[in-house]
């Protein structure tokens, strides 16, 4: 060792590690990473110009599905396997039934348009398909898939009745633009649903084509488009609306990005345990433009009332938009209790078509905001169930204007009695907000639902009272009283 | 049959004809139906209301005395007894000027007959001959602020007010009259006293404003009625008071409905105590400068959950103000839930010095129906220096710490214990007051409305409708604990006019009579003032800052028959307590006080001007200087250092750092001089030949302790230099740098111990003894080497050897180095450390400000000498890197003297 050449360079690393290794061991790094929801994001990838791959003259929406194809050769048989094509969900079991049910827009009523059979022609507009007029459509033709809707990046792409591409639609152009879908692709469709901007879900409408980050702190603030977090793998999207779909699967989720430890407050940690990320996320639907709230059917076809797209139309009837609306708040397991054709209904009282399932109870609600729809719509007093009218077409309520004619003719074509006579009843959808998140600076503060001034009501959810004062979920004396029935659900 | 039939259906017609004409006549006359609050006491029983005599009003007519109602089930005489709030200083009014810590003309220590400088009024002691404010005219003024009882309804001797005899001559039985100034008598049997009001804080909605309306018109006795103006229980018609009897049972109690007793909500005391704001919906909007919320005005305290950025304020950066206005009122609590009735069984704290100590909690508690009887109303309060009446409850209320967990959630902190000790939590918890609030009353000036001239900080001074906020002076506070601790203020000041001896603030009367005559300024005024003559006073005219100015006034006063009219200046602290925040928005940052422009040196500014150049004296007693800066304004400078705090980045000696620089810089140049000198008389001379011997000087311990040691130096003089003067380094985050310094520490101390070790059990121990006979002789011999020697080219005079490497110069450098420098810096350096483990010890030995400057000191000469022990190196071998070098590879090269003798070896 003495003489040894390079002792020095020992001697250098003896002493560097000697001080260097306490400072790691014993110092906390002061830049210590947090939760970083970016690294979730999914990447796109680069898209490909296909403004040189489209050369030929097209006519017909099919000819362009057929030159995708002879690229993309599993996309339209991809497209077919989704509830985009099939309007239902896949088979699920439930209590009331022996075999899997399928649901969808394709077989439920609702309380907006009411239901699409009878009507296809208006409502297969927004089918990702062609040619969905009645109900002989083949659903096994991969030809009639519609690639257009969803990738067409030169925004003149309109779809006409039963889904096919209007007249005057530059097809080559369009198929020249194609690109990964961005929320004018999707908000085409699901912005707006119901027949109209922001009728339908409350939590999305045509605002959020140039968001700004107070309606949507994800497509305002950082643009994001749809498929940032309706995930999507060989066409298949994820998402799900509780309108349609009564199962809690295929969900897309706050903490599919973010950690469920990102409160630096306790307090606020503590209550994910009970209340769903939207709930104080969302402190108001609807921010920008009116979504319908009410709809009363009963007043359509008069022609004494002044029409108004906001107040009453003669084909639709009378409505209240509201917006900036302060949500109803109620627990939500993510299944949903769905009323079917045929159901009987208690034509006093007030029957919701897709009631959340849940509560104070079960472990796995959450209290969700809501966008209720109320409406007034036609049932039979007879049999007591909610009756499909056709609306659409020839002998339609909205060119005869007729209630019977159209209840009559819609009757049979869902294959139920009709007796003859109708009323019109009451009926709730509740629409769950996820769509519209505040920056986090404008989410729901305390005194918000706790306190003199809360929104919530405490009671109608099964607790005794305010629980910051009564006691939360896991308090045993509300787990009791809700048990012997004195809760809701 | 049939006239029968008729007959009756005729009755039954009649009947209902009647009824219905009832009915109609009942809904015209009842008002709005009454609605059960959510927040009233869902027990309270049914009750009747009283008047004095105990006779329901609905049959006397007369107006409601709560004493009585109340008392019916409550024990009001009890409760009125035991509440400050009541009492407002009454029980203990003494002469003027024999107030502990007061004015040398309050009377007490409490709302009645302490003078405040911003409300101005004065209550006249008996015996005073110019009256400012009788007893009735100061109800009809600051009966506002009062809950009732008291002096609103006791004389200072005790005697109910409407039972004393009357007389002119007396202050409590009467009042001036505006027409002539000369005091009439005033009617108590007409005017009726103001009992304790408890529909002020029991129902949810009092009717404040008809409570003043009625203060003000002198209507005493109805006031309390006033407070349930728009309950539906009664209503006024003209100036008379008329009980709807729709919301009464047959038996005279009220309904249900109209039944909302409640425990006080936040809105209940800020109708006296400032802005409070629980509707979280609603934007928040109110004028600053509005008189009436008191703790806003004074100190910016605003109490609403709302989020800054949602308020109705035009505040500075407001979209990025996503903090609220106060985290408590944000999580829902309550005035009450800190500021709680005493004997409240929720709320009860035992004192703590009386637990046994084998109990953790006492669960026996008054019974929920004695507190409703008896509820104590003295309400736990903290400690604020505005407010000297009942010190007896201060910090009676649950401070920050018996709520809140500082150990769990503190741990990012260094120095956890030494920054709570030192800090009151509001320090870093309450940063920034975010409304303005009240710098400055002058009323040595009178506006043209007749009020003052005021300032206001948190304004953008070149936009005054933008809310800019203000950061509070930091000023030491007493602890419950009996320490002090900073935390933060606002400071008002004030300047006024006094005259007479004793003292007597000049009556607004007379100050109105001197500035105007008739509805505009008196026109002597107007000459000395308007310097522009456009007829109008604006702000800059309308100040007394000339000696001319000052002299009109006087003369006028003095004129209007006031005795030496003198203009005295006070600044009164504000303490700050609510307005709370947490998370990101409290101060997190070591840089805040750790810097050259530490927030605990802050000072805070009194006033763009001094009237009549008098500075203002700092009520109470706080460290610190009031400086007039260069463009005129006037700032309170506070002095932490006077209550033993030493800021790390603040804080430096000056004589130490000079000093320590300057021994540095004279080593230095003491270096390169003999350096340059030793370079040039090598160039003189031939070079010399010789003999070299190889030698194994150190061995691989020695070195490598040696270089440890040295690069941990280095870093600890960097590091130390960073904490000493952060803003040099802004690179380094303050708080890793600290604990780098910390942990370098450590390893110094642990190598030194191994090295010390070594050299014992090796016995090398004894190259650092410098042997006692001949010492001095060998220690001159060397420096007469190093002054001329060396450059002649001599032989050093001490020969390095394996068996003696060190010449004596080194050996009592180094033991000097290693016996006291280096224990010293250890122990300071520790005791520094341990202000936080082991405060007492610490400050025992002189506290930061003592340790700090020392191991300053001794960082320096440690710097200087490293500077000339590396110099020195280049002197030892036969090259200049020669010693250097040997210590890195161990080997030496050394000369061999045969001539010289060597030192004898053992």
């Amino acid at each position: 060792m003495k003489d040894f050449k390079y002792i020095w360079i020992v001697g250098i690393v003896v002493t560097v590690l000697i001080v260097t290794i306490p400072v790691f061991l014993f110092i906390a790094n002061p830049l210590q990473a947090g939760n970083d929801p970016w690294a979730n994001m999914p990447e796109h990838p680069v898209h490909t110009d296909h403004s040189h791959l489209i050369t030929g003259e097209y006519t017909t929406g099919q000819e362009v599905t057929a030159r995708c194809l002879e690229c993309h050769e599993d996309a339209a048989h991809q497209v077919s396997q989704t509830a985009h094509w099939t309007w239902l969900s896949d088979p699920v079991q439930i209590d009331r039934f022996d075999e899997p049910i399928q649901t969808g827009k394709a077989n439920l009523i609702n309380n907006f348009c009411i239901g699409i059979q009878s009507n296809w022609p208006g409502c297969t507009r927004c089918h990702a398909g062609y040619g969905w007029s009645d109900e002989t459509f083949d659903f096994t033709n991969e030809a009639n898939v519609d690639c257009l809707v969803c990738h067409d990046q030169s925004g003149t792409y309109v779809k006409s009745t039963a889904g096919n591409p209007a007249d005057g639609v530059d097809l080559v152009s369009v198929a020249q633009s194609v690109g990964l879908p961005t929320r004018e692709n999707c908000g085409g469709c699901h912005f707006n649903g119901g027949g109209g901007n922001a009728v339908k879900h409350g939590d999305m409408d045509e605002s959020l084509y140039y968001p700004d980050e107070n309606i949507d702190i994800h497509m305002g603030g950082y643009n994001f488009q749809c498929i940032d977090c309706h995930r999507t793998t060989d066409h298949a999207i994820t998402g799900r609306s509780m309108s349609v779909s009564i199962e809690n699967s295929n969900q897309v989720a706050c903490t599919d990005c973010h950690s469920t430890d990102l409160h630096e407050d306790d307090r606020i940690t503590a209550h994910l345990d009970t209340v769903a990320c939207q709930t104080c996320h969302i402190p108001n639907g609807a921010v920008r433009e009116a979504t319908k709230m009410e709809w009363d059917w009963s007043t359509a076809g008069r022609d004494d009332i002044e029409e108004d797209p906001h107040v009453y139309l003669k084909i639709k009837g009378s409505f209240i938009y509201e917006s900036n609306f302060v949500p109803t708040y109620d627990w939500f397991n993510g299944n949903v209790e769905r009323y079917l054709y045929g159901d009987l209904i208690d034509p006093n009282g007030v029957t919701v078509l897709n009631a959340p399932l849940g509560g104070i109870n079960d472990p796995n609600s959450l209290i969700w905001p809501f966008k209720i729809h109320r409406a007034q719509q036609p049932y039979d007093t007879v049999y007591d169930y909610l009756l499909q009218p056709k609306t659409v077409g020839e002998g339609g309520f909205w060119t005869e204007f007729d209630w019977d004619q159209a209840l009559r003719l819609g009757s049979e074509v869902v294959n139920m009695d009709y007796s003859g006579q109708y009323g019109f009843a009451t009926t709730d959808m509740y629409w769950n907000l996820s769509h519209m998140v505040a920056p986090k600076e404008r989410a729901l503060q305390c005194t918000d639902c706790h306190g003199e001034s809360g929104r919530m009501d405490w009671r109608a959810l099964g607790y005794y009272g305010d629980p910051m004062t009564w006691g939360g979920r896991t308090t045993p004396s509300v787990e009791t009283a809700a048990a012997n029935g004195q809760a809701n659900d | 049959m049939n006239t029968r039939i008729t007959r009756l259906f005729f009755l039954i017609g009649i009947t209902a004809l009647a009824g219905a004409l009832v009915t109609a006549v009942f809904a015209q006359t009842q008002p709005e139906p009454a609605v059960r609050i959510e927040t009233a006491s869902p027990l309270h029983p049914t009750f009747a209301l009283l008047d004095t005599d105990g006779i329901n009003v609905l049959v006397s007519g007369q107006a409601i005395s709560t004493m009585q109602t109340c008392g019916n089930c409550h024990d009001t005489t009890f409760i009125a007894e035991h509440s400050f709030h009541v009492d407002a200083g009454l029980t203990q009014m003494s002469a003027p000027g024999s107030v502990p810590g007061g004015r040398a003309w309050d009377t007490s220590a409490g709302y009645f007959g302490k003078w405040d400088p911003i409300t101005y009024r004065y209550l006249s002691p008996e015996g005073d001959t110019l009256i400012d404010l009788t007893t009735a005219e100061w109800i009809q003024a600051f009966g506002w602020r009062h809950v009732g009882g008291g002096p609103e309804e006791y004389s200072r001797e005790g005697t109910l007010l409407s039972d004393l005899p009357a007389s002119v001559d007396d202050v409590e039985t009467s009042i001036i009259d505006p027409e002539t100034g000369l005091p009439i008598v005033w009617k108590w049997d007409e005017s009726g006293v103001v009992e304790m009001n408890c529909f002020l804080c029991h129902t949810p909605n009092p009717n404040n404003e008809a409570r003043v309306a009625a203060l003000e018109a002198g209507a005493f006795g109805w006031a309390n009625t006033a407070t349930l103006l728009g309950t539906g229980i009664v209503e006024q018609v003209g100036d008379a008071w008329q009980y709807n009897a729709a919301a009464f049972d047959d038996a005279g109690n009220l309904l249900d409905s109209y039944i909302n007793v409640q425990d006080p909500r936040t809105e209940n005391c800020g109708a006296c105590h400032g802005l409070t704001h629980t509707d979280n919906v609603t934007p928040l909007i109110f004028d600053p400068q509005d008189n009436q919320l008191w703790s806003t005005l004074t100190t910016g305290q605003v109490m609403s959950p709302q989020r800054l950025a949602n308020s109705g304020l035009n505040l500075q950066d407001k979209d990025d103000l996503s903090r609220t206005w106060d985290v408590h009122t944000e999580r829902a609590l309550r005035c009450t839930n800190c500021h709680y009735a005493l004997n409240n069984p929720v709320y009860y704290r035992p004192d703590e010095t009386d637990t046994p100590e084998h109990l953790t909690f006492d669960p026996r508690r008054l019974d929920f129906g004695e507190y409703l009887f008896r509820p104590i109303h003295e309400f736990a309060k903290g400690q604020s220096t505005q407010s000297s009446l009942a010190p007896e409850y201060d910090n009676t209320l649950r401070r920050c710490e018996s709520c809140h967990s500082i150990e769990t959630t503190h741990d990012w902190l260094p120095y956890k214990e030494r920054h709570t000790t030192a800090l009151a939590c509001e320090t870093c918890h309450i940063p920034q007051l975010y409304a303005p609030a009240l710098q400055s009353v002058d009323w040595t000036v009178l506006q043209s409305d007749g009020s003052p001239r005021r300032e206001f900080r948190g304004t953008d001074p070149e936009q005054p409708d933008l809310i800019t906020g203000y950061q509070p002076v930091l000023l030491p506070r007493p602890t419950s604990n009996n320490e002090t601790a900073l935390a933060p203020f606002n400071l008002v000041s004030a300047w006024y006019w006094v005259s007479g001896d004793p003292a007597r603030p000049v009556p607004l009367r007379t100050l109105q009579s001197a500035w105007f005559s008739g509805d505009t300024y008196a026109s002597e005024i107007m000459v000395a003032f308007d310097a522009n003559q456009d007829g109008a006073l604006d702000s800059a005219e309308l100040l007394i800052d000339t000696p001319e100015k000052e002299a009109v006034i006087k003369a006028r006063l003095a004129a209007l028959g006031l005795e030496n009219p003198r203009i005295v200046g006070e600044t009164q602290p504000y303490s700050i307590n609510h307005d709370v925040t947490y998370g990101e928005w409290a101060t997190r940052d070591c840089d805040t006080c750790h810097s050259a422009d530490s927030r605990v040196a802050q000072p805070l500014v009194l006033t763009s001007n001094l009237p009549g150049g008098i500075s203002p004296t700092l009520i109470g007693n706080f460290p610190g200087e009031t400086l007039m800066l260069e463009d005129g304004s006037v700032v309170f400078q506070p002095d932490h250092q006077e209550i033993s705090l030493y800021v790390l980045g603040y804080d430096a000696v000056d004589l130490i750092d000079t000093l320590g620089a300057l021994m540095f810089l004279g080593v230095l140049a003491g270096v390169v001089l003999h350096g340059g000198l030793r370079y040039f008389a090598a160039r003189r001379r031939a070079p010399r030949e010789v003999e070299l011997k190889r030698v194994y000087m150190y061995t691989i311990y020695e070195r490598q302790w040696h270089w440890l040691q040295t690069i941990v130096i280095f870093i600890l003089l960097f590091t130390g230099l960073v904490i000493h003067k952060p803003d040099q380094f802004g690179l380094f985050s303050f708080p890793f740098v600290v604990e780098v310094h910390n942990l370098m520490a450590v390893i110094l101390l642990v190598n030194a111990a191994l090295a010390a070790f070594y050299h014992l059990a090796s016995g090398e121990i004894r190259q650092f003894l410098p042997e006692p006979h001949g010492f001095f002789d060998q220690a001159f011999k060397q420096a007469i080497y190093y002054l001329r020697g060396i450059f002649r080219g001599e032989e050093h005079p001490y020969e390095k050897s394996r068996q003696r490497k060190m010449n004596p110069l080194q050996q009592i450098t180094y033991l000097a180095i290693l016996n006291i420098l280096l224990p010293l810096q250890i122990i300071t350096g520790a005791l520094m450390w341990g202000a936080q483990r082991w405060p007492e010890i610490s400050a025992s030995l002189g506290g930061l400000p003592f340790l700090a400057p020392v191991h300053s000191l001794v960082a320096w000469t440690f710097a200087a000498f490293i500077v000339l022990h590396v110099y020195l190196t280049t002197t030892a071998g036969h090259t200049p890197v020669a010693g250097i070098q040997s210590m890195i590879m161990g080997w030496d090269d050394l000369e061999v003297h045969p001539h010289t003798p060597q030192p004898e070896t053992e």
